[in-house]
């Protein structure tokens, strides 16, 4: 008998709570925004400004080839109203989770237009996801950010392109700045050693060679002929320095540099933004660090 | 006359329920006393109490004027590892522990003493098998040979012979019998009465309480074998504390 | 052949230490992966390899993917893992195997809810999975003195530890050393998981303590002998996986184990002591 009334009082309660939710509608809420990481998360928080809550599925220093959903995440993407990947296959389990989540949030894909660069992986040619190393790229993701934003809430499209704009021409101004600092290291240094393989784009953009010991996801695990082609490569055309990246084991890269004599450079962001009070917590942050780097290491 | 083990009011048990109970009496040095009575009579308990791998639940065993590395005992059913790449030599020589600890070596006239007990029991030969290939009377042998090398004073043998061929038998009896000779304390526990009558001079008849403990004739009587076959041999889970003998 | 077989350790500092690492390695495991088989504790390596995380997890939280907070970690979950089960094992009705994993289990879901704490699940890939081709000088030194710590030990161990094995009762009549040489017995092998897990990963760690030790029980009988053949398939392992990573771009640390399983599975059908050819053709019978 208890049990059979706790039951109906609770439908009842439910009942009640359903009747009341259309009056509180009437204040703005603010539009519910996940992304899968941590850049494409800076770059909704520009367009988007206070006209939205953004959430980011995997964190600052986090790794999106690989990472691990939980289920809190489902329940994100559940109550999101709009999603932003990158696509160009860079997150894996993104499909599954959404499935799953039963979200009627509308999806962005953030590389929407972008002609992708190819990549070795694994032995096979496939698209190179970090599509945003480049600056003029990343525009195009800001750009598809904001149109995704205008459809899912066309009350703010004034914001939201007035906000678009403004970061549009902050990234003008960081793609100047990346041009000049490269100019200061001669053409012949521009070629680093780094553990992970994101830096695909950059290289083509500012004429960079980003050479790698392991392959594009963490997954894969060195080989000694992968090492030993590394460093005679380095000793061979006299690369400069080795830089550590901040997803993989840094021993390797460590050890590689050891038997160069290559010197080994800070930390380059690559796939995520660092925590907050690092030194790439925002996509500028981030790119600014990373040239001022390499320009450190390499421009004597 | 010398005392080897004194037993005062000794109760050895498993999970509070007795399974010796109010034990008293003694052992003289030298003697060759079999321990028999029916299943679970307590015989191996207390054997495992003299050696001491089992405490007293109440009252206690006293072995005056006698060290731990002078007892040896030979549980009742060997957990020795057959499958364990070791050979006879090896296994015998464990006997000498108490003497080398695990670090000593093993002198020539150790070495001599190992090779004569093994001669003893009648394994010569058999010094570098391996023990997987034993049978179980070789393999009682070996064991038995262990024991001629530890040089106890006193030497519990717990079921000695179950399960062995009669020629093992004899010619381990006639081991026993040397240590007897040698003024050893032996107790043995068994099953075999006639093995009894025939070769031990003494006996306690236990059946969780003693029914008997003397000459070997004076104790095997069938009164007494009646008697201590009544015992009830399982554990009564209702049984209160025992209020007897404090 | 020389180009083959030496050119690349030659060439490479790299190499060089990958080789000394797994000749440390294999040095110290696999006679102790010989105990373990005899004392049928095979599984309980892989166990305390998985005991060993939550310790290696809270070093790298407290201190990145450095040497010392997680080798102390590791040998201090280890350590309470293998005592721990120990004294279950000796003082409740559940026996070793049951109190080790019920120990190891409850470790293993700590390591990984503390390493997902972190955010980032990647590196425990890195702690799970070491790289032989990263030993740097620390590193090598730290195998290398659980190399010698380990052998000396199990010189100093060597007949109790035997003895334990063989008839534990037997050992307990005469010494009260049965308890503490299980433990400190436990605790090297604890001490080279972790060692292990530095270069190789833990679980492939494992695989250096126990292949190699497998594959020797079945050449031969005699204890010092397989103690032998065991850290010399170790490091033959070791050299032929660098060698053939080299040459054929695989990874270091899987190749290294298969090639110790290579071993295994060669001596499997023709080991002397037991391996399949000799049960199926025995040979004429001797005649006593």
């Amino acid at each position: 008998m208890a049990g059979a009334r706790y039951v109906i009082t609770s439908i009842l309660v439910s009942l009640a709570m359903t009747g009341a939710g259309p009056v509180r509608a009437q204040t703005p809420a603010k539009l519910p925004v996940v992304a899968t990481f941590s850049i494409l998360a800076d770059f909704a928080r520009n367009v988007g400004s206070d006209r939205i809550n953004v959430a980011a599925l995997v964190g600052p220093d986090g790794d999106t080839h690989v990472y691990q959903p939980k289920p809190a995440d489902a329940k994100e993407l559940g109550a999101a109203r709009l999603i932003v990947v990158n696509g160009l296959g860079l997150e894996g389990w993104i499909d599954r989770l959404i499935k799953a989540s039963g979200t009627k949030a509308s999806v962005i894909v953030a590389t929407k237009g972008i002609n992708p660069q190819q990549m070795r992986e694994e032995g096979r040619i496939g698209p190179d996801p970090h599509a945003w190393q480049s600056i003029a790229n990343a525009k195009i993701y800001v750009a598809n950010i904001r149109d995704g934003l205008i459809a899912a809430d066309p009350a703010g499209e004034a914001a939201y392109r007035a906000n678009a704009e403004n970061y549009l021409g902050k990234l003008d101004t960081l793609e100047a700045e990346v041009k000049r600092e490269i100019t200061k290291i001669p053409p012949g240094r521009r070629q680093i050693i780094t553990t992970h393989d994101a830096f695909g784009y950059f290289g083509t953009a500012y004429g960079f060679r980003f050479i790698a010991p392991e392959g594009v996801s963490t997954e894969t695990e060195a080989s000694a002929r992968d090492v030993a082609k590394i460093i005679r490569q380095i000793k061979a055309r006299k690369i400069p320095a080795v830089f550590l990246e901040n997803v993989t084991d840094p021993r390797l890269v460590r050890s590689i540099a050891a038997e160069s004599g290559a010197a080994v450079g800070g930390t380059l962001f690559s796939d995520a933004l660092s925590p907050p009070d690092g030194p790439a917590s925002t996509y500028i942050d981030m790119m600014r660090n990373n040239i001022r780097e390499l320009a450190a290491a390499l421009a004597n | 006359m010398d005392i080897a083990i004194r037993f005062r009011d000794l109760t050895l048990g498993y999970d509070r329920h007795p399974a010796v109970h109010h034990l008293d009496g003694e052992v003289e040095s030298g003697a060759l006393l079999a321990v028999c009575g029916p299943n679970g009579a307590g015989k191996s308990t207390l054997l495992k109490g003299i050696a001491g791998t089992l405490a007293p639940l109440a009252g206690s065993i006293a072995l005056p004027r006698l060290k731990s590395r002078d007892i040896a005992y030979l549980p009742q059913a060997a957990d020795i590892d057959k499958s364990f790449p070791i050979n006879v030599f090896d296994v015998v020589a464990m006997g000498l522990w108490k003497r080398c600890g695990p670090f000593g070596g093993i002198s020539r006239s150790e070495t001599a003493k190992i090779r004569a007990a093994i001669a003893a029991v009648g394994l010569e030969g058999f010094e570098a098998r391996a023990i997987a290939t034993l049978s179980g009377g070789q393999l009682q042998r070996m064991l038995f040979a262990r024991l001629l090398v530890q040089d106890a004073a006193v030497i519990l043998l717990d079921e000695p012979f179950t399960a062995i061929d009669s020629k093992t038998v004899a010619d381990l009896i006639s081991v026993v019998s040397a240590w007897h000779e040698e003024q050893r304390t032996v107790l043995a526990v068994l099953h075999d009465l006639d093995l009894v009558r025939e070769h031990f001079p003494q006996t306690l008849l236990l059946a969780r309480e003693e029914i008997a403990k003397g000459k070997t004739d004076a104790v095997l009587t069938r009164e007494n074998l009646l008697k201590a076959r009544s015992m009830i041999e399982a554990f009564d889970r209702q049984a209160q504390a025992c209020a007897r003998a404090a | 052949m020389h180009d083959l077989l030496i050119a690349p350790f030659a060439e490479f500092a790299f190499m060089r230490r990958a080789l000394a690492g797994s000749i440390a390695l294999a040095i110290a495991g696999p006679p102790l992966g010989v105990f373990l088989i005899l004392r049928r504790m095979a599984l309980t390596g892989d166990a305390m390899a998985h005991a060993i995380l939550p310790g290696a997890a809270l070093g790298y939280l407290a201190a990145g993917l450095s040497l010392g907070p997680m080798t102390l970690g590791g040998l201090a979950a280890g350590l309470i893992v293998a005592v721990g089960s120990g004294v279950v094992a000796r003082t409740t009705v559940l026996r070793e195997d049951a109190s080790l994993a019920a120990f190891y289990l409850i470790s293993l879901a700590l390591g990984v809810t503390i390493v997902s704490l972190r955010g980032s699940n990647i590196d425990l890939l890195h702690v799970l999975f070491g790289s032989v081709l990263a030993l740097d000088d620390a590193t090598l030194i730290l195998l290398a003195m659980i190399a010698s710590l380990t052998l000396a030990a199990l010189a100093a161990l060597y007949r109790p530890l035997v003895l334990e094995t063989v008839d534990a009762s037997f050992l307990a009549s005469v010494s009260k050393s049965g308890g503490p040489v299980q433990i400190i017995f436990l605790a090297l092998v604890v001490l080279n998981l972790v060692g292990g897990f530095h270069a190789l990963g833990t679980l492939l760690a494992v695989g250096m303590m126990m292949l190699p030790a497998a594959s020797a029980r079945l050449i031969t009988e005699d204890m010092t002998a397989m103690i032998g053949l065991a850290a010399a398939q170790g490091i033959l392992a070791g050299y032929a996986g660098l060698i053939v990573s080299f040459h054929a771009g695989l990874p270091s640390g899987p190749l290294i184990i298969l090639m110790a399983g290579l071993l295994y599975l060669l001596a499997l059908v023709f080991g002397p002591a037991g391996g399949l050819l000799r049960r199926l053709k025995p040979g004429r019978h001797l005649e006593a």
